[in-house]
């Protein structure tokens, strides 16, 4: 697995887990309830946790002389921030149309649901990102022989 | 071997000899030639399987690591369809 592989899945499992606490946060906008501080610390250390893992064992290199980018790697990354910003007009599109629908013309959203919709959008992208990485990878045939 | 198609062309392929180069050049490993050619070896399994057409520049160097010329480790096939 290289870096950028590496990168992908911890980014998915942040993702996974910030999408799972920005459901949350806007049902919470929604009901007009407030998060508890305690569950807010527990996703924090997860987050937290997760991202400190990401950077201490995936920062290192097997070993200096290992290249940890080339042109195919380039090539993934380009497509997947091709797809993910597709994705993004996508989400943008249908967070318009599902509010409408949803909610109608005639209701008020709450302001406080605003910035974790639009966190959920950047998350979803991400997630699309890390995604359209791994599949592209995974395609790829399994290791062959040293 | 790796497909280049468009609409309206006939079907492209680029095939390799890499996988019978490195057993020719004394069992050199994916991971050798990787670092040759100044890639990952993931790049070069991906090449030998046909899954990833390399640039020029990564063919040339590929070409170089084993010494010999550039239509000895890729050749192009044009098929008709």
């Amino acid at each position: 697995m290289n870096k950028t592989q590496k990168t992908a899945w911890v980014s998915l499992a942040m993702t996974v887990l910030l999408i799972a606490f920005s459901i949350r946060w806007i049902i919470m906008a929604f009901t007009a309830t407030v998060i508890p501080k305690s569950t807010l610390l527990l996703w924090l250390s997860l987050f937290g946790a997760i991202a400190a893992l990401g950077f201490i064992l995936f920062r290192k290199k097997q070993s200096p002389a290992e290249v940890d980018f080339d042109e195919r790697d380039k090539l993934i990354k380009r497509k997947a921030v091709q797809i993910s910003y597709i994705s993004l007009w996508v989400l943008l599109i249908a967070a318009s149309l599902v509010a409408s629908t949803i909610v109608g013309d005639a209701e008020l959203i709450p302001v406080s649901a605003l910035p974790p919709v639009l966190f959920l959008i950047f998350l979803i992208v991400t997630l699309v990102w890390s995604v359209a990485i791994l599949v592209q990878y995974g395609r790829g045939c399994k290791d062959g022989e040293k | 071997m790796a497909k280049n198609e468009s609409s309206g062309e006939r079907s492209q392929t680029i095939k390799n000899q890499i996988r019978r180069l490195r057993f020719d050049n004394g069992q050199m490993t994916q991971q050798q030639l990787a670092d040759a050619a100044g890639v990952t070896r993931q790049t070069i399994i991906a090449i030998e399987a046909g899954k990833y057409a390399p640039s020029l520049t990564l063919a040339f160097k590929i070409a170089k690591a084993f010494d010999v010329p550039i239509g000895q480790v890729f050749q192009y096939q044009q098929d008709s369809s």
